[in-house]
């Protein structure tokens, strides 16, 4: 933790670096929470685009529903959803973008919601796995149906990137949907029932 | 993670303005790698600067010249490029192969090139060295995925970027936009060896940005191969992309080697080796023993020096269709 | 003596787990997706020195940071930190990224001492003291006969080092949980628990208060594997955070990072084997040095010989501790690193004899009931991977890719308690209800009791209320040893039956019929065999009072003691080192199977923890700074989909093996993979691969130093 903060500036630029001849050297118009209001719109024009700190009102669209909560601009899209906004079909497990457990559907796009950030996010259509279908034709009857799913903390994941996958490519084949699914780790070890859940799914969308 | 400050700016001259606003700043595109070093503390900038809504730094245009990719351009859309599909197979490959579907979908052409390294002495807040007290920690410590190149310098890393390696062999440029206008540079010449641990391994300039990436019309065949531990999610232990002259005797090659340098290592070595040959099983072989002779690996990692000749050796023979490996 | 239905209805069948869906959808709340009012989210600041001593440490301006409303001091002044990851201290704010800020705003200043985190680091000459006690621990030979003179006049004696490395349980679900006190003696965690009241105990212990007024509550949780049987550390700072905060719910939920160093692991092995044998392939002598570690708590030693009987046998256990985080049981404690060293040393025995390795190990099974079991499980698992294509050790062909088979046997007990409870409430509107202080950690505990008193009642599965993962209920199994269903089913099965016997005493009153002329089948109540009136009617004559049994195991319901085979068919690349698995067979008896879905999800699932365990998985230390370079889910290396291969799952399902009674299956499936895929990737490649996991780099290192031997 704080020992693993390098002692050197590693990244970023010094103030040295920035500040020399460009013009640029006031400071950039800062929006912080409570200060929002106190925007000096002068400045703002004159300096480029809007700059947001602290707390800030983040409004996202998810599963077609606007939901507003304060966050900050480093709060995660995933944290965001489950310490904010109470959605946490999306688990949060690596925090890292490797395990897949924290997907959502972004524009219709899979995306790691764990290195997307909430303000990133606004203006985006954003489907988690509570707005499926849990029809006979869904995919989380698939899973539950083919078992593809023990202790159950990646399915929301699995079942989010095979949703995905299916409406992009209804018919993949084997080799196909193991692709797709790469992108999601299990540890109880339930990839034979999520193989077949894709495979169901896909069987079951075709007859819809 | 530390708290910074966020600008969302829709046009390149503001996020210059916004880049070079704050004591420190870093350009955010598809969060990937950067979100990650943030939330270990290993990167704190001051200011985050979110390019995706910069609608002018993605896409994919064709033109007589050759193939431009916009820096924020997404890996899917790569690889779902039919241009890249029928010309680059050795871009395409080398993507195909990078991280996962989600992944993908998020992470840029840009941002796979400016990645910081993956060592894990670096990602564990060791600086980009891997020193403790002035002494390496990589060189004496668990080097696996380290470097075989260069190794008698203090950058033991690996350069992290599976896009880098056909880039380079490919003979790709790349277009770096500051506040004193742009300029175009070889895609090799955004990396440098650093030589101490202030030195960084990019040499992109504060407040400058990646705007595009524009690829000659390939002259004759290309093709990339990596070997990997995992088949899902997993970085390459080594991968190789070539581009060559055509077929008969080959005058003009680039061999290019990821995971063995601090760089995309150009093996100018296995280039010499081949040059004046027809591609086939035997010169193949050459060129890839040729590849790895002045190879001095590290306390862990010389499993990687055969391993390298062989995955040389096989995106050679890729060019010309010859997968040997696949047979029964 | 109870028994168990002779033709069952469900019990056996393909059973789709009751909270499936609820887990499928995204609509199971996980103790880690509770957000009860006004939480607090809770931090830990834990060591990033492997060995050090805290000199001071100073919280004023932590406290002062915005948003905290709590503050723990676990270690203090003078406390010495042993591992990268121990426990310094805690903060709960309003929000978690205001947490995170407040535990580095924590001063510690740290007198850094030197350390030893590997097992050569901990077992060098000039080596620091780990603990105070010192670095190793060795274990006195336990000798039976004379195995050195066995060896000489054996035909053939191979001597053998095989190693494994530590690895991390990696749970997804991470370790924690949410703490409430609801008023000055009572307090409702949520926890990701394998015991629900061990936990509740734990937390009644470190405040003194009633254990009966702590509620633990696990509806759901995402995995333990062994790692999660009480509340840790964590959970109690987490609830002692709320304390001090005025009883504000604090959520503590340890990072990935936490989670790897400090969250328990499988230790590693290291045997130095001497195994002879005689032509036939007899086993004569045996001599095994084993070691290693588990991080600073010891818990490295595994029975050996593993699963065969040698005569004469010499073994000794040096623990090694080197600074890291403590090892915790992880599915099938000590088995898996048991079977690696001796299935390594049968295959190598039986090839340097020149045998079957398979015939090897029939010739040597041990004289006990699973003499027959693998005896025939054995050939069912070989004609299923196809142990015929099987070529002796090196002679795979002449292209790179070169394919070799793979083997191993292994043991588990997978017996129950015989003293849990569960109470069967059938209420007059017709529904019914098991409960117990059990918890489902993903097998299916909830379904299987739901099976049972569906089986039992006529009912459909849907139809009952399975009411687990609450310590308030009456007493259940710890989730752990492949004990919960055993220990489970038992009383599930004698409640509910008790409960139906009950029911037909009251219903006969009321109908007048005798109890004993009543029956249940499929929703309706029989009188002399015929229908007479659906379920819920009969129910109604209950009036307004429920039927409710709470009753302990009954016996002969219940048994341990499993053996299992699993086979490997695998491509090795040797110009690149790649191994590709093409196949894995397993074939596993565990008595009574009674929901066969959630039964083979549990084989696969070894058989995966296996892969991953022979394939890729690793804990790396760095000697020189004492950290772990990999605390994550990317270098640290797991199986995705395109990892997995074709898995066969035979389940060893005979009248015999039903006979036996209900047996668990979460440990037996995860022991042997990594050592059959060991043996075949060495079959392969026609050197030994000594050193797992079975990456490119041990695959190409084992090739190169073969063949500077010049024996490759």
């Amino acid at each position: 933790m704080t020992e693993n903060d390098p002692k050197r500036p590693r990244s970023g630029h010094s103030r040295r670096d920035f500040l020399r001849g460009s013009g640029l050297a006031a400071a950039t118009a800062v929006l912080t929470g409570p200060a929002t209001a106190a925007l000096d719109e002068a400045q703002a024009a004159q300096e480029g685009p809007k700059v947001l700190a602290g707390e800030v009102p983040v409004t996202l669209k998810v599963n077609g529903q606007e939901m507003t909560c304060q966050a900050e601009p480093r709060s995660t899209l995933l944290d965001t959803l489950r310490h904010r906004l109470d959605v946490t079909g999306p688990k949060r497990v690596c925090d890292r973008g490797s395990c897949g457990a924290c997907t959502v559907i972004m524009d219709g796009e899979t995306v790691y919601s764990c290195t997307t950030l909430a303000v990133s996010a606004q203006g985006s259509e954003i489907q988690t796995i509570e707005s499926f279908d849990t029809g006979e034709k869904g995919v989380p009857h698939a899973f539950h149906q083919c078992d593809g799913l023990m202790c159950g903390y990646c399915t929301p994941g699995f079942v989010t990137a095979c949703k995905n996958l299916l409406d992009k490519n209804p018919n993949p084949t084997v080799e196909e949907a193991r692709r797709g699914l790469d992108g999601n780790i299990c540890r109880c070890g339930t990839y034979i029932g999520v193989l077949e859940a894709a495979l169901a799914a896909a069987k079951a969308m075709k007859g819809a | 993670m530390q708290a910074f400050e966020y600008a969302g700016p829709s046009t390149v001259e503001d996020a210059l303005k916004a880049l070079s606003g704050a004591k420190s700043s870093e350009a955010l595109s598809g969060g990937t790698d950067l979100i990650s070093r943030m939330k270990d503390y290993v990167t704190s900038p001051d200011r985050v600067v979110y390019l995706k809504g910069v609608k002018t730094l993605a896409g994919i245009t064709a033109g007589p010249d050759g193939l431009t990719l916009g820096a924020g351009t997404k890996l899917a859309d790569l690889i779902a490029d039919k241009t890249v599909a029928e010309k680059y197979p050795a871009l395409r490959q080398a993507t195909l192969e990078v991280g996962t579907p989600q992944i993908r979908n998020m992470a840029t052409v840009g941002g796979n090139l400016l990645q910081r390294p993956r060592c894990w002495y670096y990602r564990s807040g060791f600086g980009l060295l891997g020193m403790k007290d002035g002494k390496s920690l990589v060189r004496t410590g668990d080097n696996r995925y380290h470097s075989i190149f260069l190794t008698e310098g203090d950058a033991l890393f690996a350069n992290p970027s599976s896009l880098a390696t056909p880039l380079v062999a490919l003979g790709a440029t790349a277009t770096i936009v500051g506040d004193k206008g742009e300029r175009t540079i070889p895609v090799e010449a955004l990396y440098q060896v650093p030589k101490t641990a202030e030195d960084r391994e990019l040499t992109i300039a504060p407040g400058e940005l990646l705007s595009k990436i524009t690829i000659p019309n390939p002259k004759g065949k290309n093709a990339s191969y990596e070997a990997r531990q995992k088949q899902a999610h997993d970085w390459p232990l080594v991968l190789c992309s070539v581009s060559i002259d055509g077929v008969g005797e080959i005058n003009d090659s680039k061999i290019v080697i990821y995971g063995v340098a601090p760089v995309p290592w150009r093996s100018e070595a296995a280039e010499a080796a081949i040059k004046g040959h027809v591609l086939d099983a035997a010169s193949a072989s050459a060129a890839a023993e040729a590849a790895v002779k002045d190879a001095k690996p590290l306390s862990m990692n010389a499993y990687k020096v055969g391993l390298t000749k062989t995955v040389v050796k096989r995106a050679l023979l890729a060019a010309i269709g010859n997968r040997y490996w696949e047979e029964a | 003596m109870a028994s168990w239905p002779e033709n069952p209805r469900l019990i056996g069948k393909n059973i789709a787990r009751l909270d499936g869906m609820a887990k499928a959808s995204g609509k199971a709340k996980y103790p880690s997706d509770m957000r009860p009012e006004k939480m607090l989210f809770g931090v830990m600041l834990y060591s990033p020195h492997a060995h050090a001593k805290i000199k001071s440490i100073d919280t004023a301006a932590a406290e002062k940071m915005p948003g905290v409303a709590a503050l723990v001091v676990i270690a203090k002044e003078g406390a010495t930190l042993r591992f990268q990851g121990d426990d310094i201290a805690a903060v709960a704010a309003e929000t978690e990224e205001q947490a995170r800020d407040a535990v580095r705003a924590i001063k510690v200043d740290y007198e850094i001492l030197p350390h030893a985190v590997t097992e050569a680091q901990a077992t060098a000459p000039d080596a620091p003291k780990v603990m105070p006690r010192g670095n190793t621990q060795p274990g006195r030979a336990q000798v039976t006969g004379k195995p050195e003179d066995a060896l000489k006049g054996a035909d053939a004696v191979i001597e053998g080092e095989y190693s494994a490395p530590v690895i991390t349980h990696v749970c997804l679900e991470p370790h924690g949980l949410t703490a409430r006190w609801d008023k000055e003696d009572a307090i409702t965690a949520w926890a990701s628990t394998q015991a629900v009241q061990a936990t509740a105990g734990e937390l009644a212990g470190k405040f003194s208060i009633p254990q009966t007024n702590v509620t633990v509550l696990t509806p759901v949780m995402g995995g333990g594997f062994g790692s999660k049987f009480g509340a840790d550390i964590w959970g109690l700072t987490a609830a002692e955070l709320s304390q001090k905060a005025g009883g504000r719910p604090v959520k503590m939920f340890l990072d990935r990072v936490q989670e790897h160093l400090a969250a328990g692991n499988r230790p590693s092995v290291i045997g130095k084997v001497k195994l002879g044998g005689n032509k036939d392939g007899t086993l004569v002598g045996l001599i095994a040095e084993t070691s290693g570690t588990g991080g600073t708590r010891g818990g490295s030693n595994f029975p050996f010989p593993y699963v065969y009987t040698v005569k004469d046998l010499s073994r000794k256990h040096t623990e090694i501790f080197v600074n890291g985080g403590g090892a915790r049981a992880m599915r099938a404690p000590g088995h898996p690193q048991a079977c690696i060293v001796m299935e390594s040393a049968m295959d190598d025995l039986a090839d340097k004899l020149g045998i079957d390795p398979l015939e090897m190990r029939l010739k040597n099974l041990p004289k006990d009931f699973r003499t027959k079991i693998y005896n025939e499980q054995v050939p069912i698992g070989a004609k299923l991977i196809g142990w015929e294509n099987r070529k002796p050790r090196g002679e795979n062909g002449k292209g790179p890719i070169k394919r070799g088979y793979g083997m191993a046997l292994h043991q588990w007990g997978g017996g129950g308690t015989n003293d849990k409870q569960v109470a069967c409430t059938i209420s007059p509107d017709g529904s019914v209800e098991v409960k117990t202080a059990t918890q489902d950690i993903g097998t299916g505990a909830r379904t299987i009791l739901a099976i049972i008193a569906a089986e039992i009642l006529g009912l459909e599965v849907k139809d009952i209320t399975s009411n687990i993962g609450n310590s308030t209920f009456p007493p259940g199994q710890p989730s752990g040893g492949s004990t919960t269903t055993p220990s489970m089913a038992p009383p599930c099965f004698n409640a509910v039956s008790k409960a139906r016997d009950e029911l037909f005493v009251r219903l006969g009153k009321a109908i007048n019929e005798a109890p004993a002329d009543l029956e249940l089948k499929e929703g309706k109540v029989l009188v002399k065999g015929q229908p007479a009136m659906d379920w819920k009617e009969a129910c109604r004559k209950l009036g307004m009072m429920p039927v409710s049994v709470t009753a302990g195991a009954a016996e002969g319901l219940a048994s341990g003691g499993v053996g299992g085979c699993q086979f490997a068919d695998v491509s090795v690349d040797v110009e690149t080192g790649v191994v590709k698995i093409n196949k894995i067979v397993a074939v596993q008896d565990s008595g009574l199977i009674l929901d066969m879905l959630t039964w083979k999800s549990q084989v696969y699932g070894g058989v995966i923890g296996g892969l991953n365990y022979g394939l890729f998985e690793e804990r790396v230390m760095d000697p020189g700074s004492g950290v772990m370079l990999n605390p994550d889910m990317e270098l640290y290396k797991l199986a995705g989909l395109s990892d997995i291969p074709e898995i066969i799952v035979h389940a060893h399902d005979t009248p015999e093996m039903r006979a036996r009674g209900v047996i668990g299956i979460g440990e037996p499936p995860t022991i042997g993979t990594a050592a059959a895929i060991g043996n075949a990737v060495t079959n392969a490649v026609g050197v030994r691969v000594n050193k797992f996991p079975m990456s490119p780099m041990n695959v190409l290192n084992a090739l190169a130093s073969a063949s500077k031997e010049g024996k490759a």
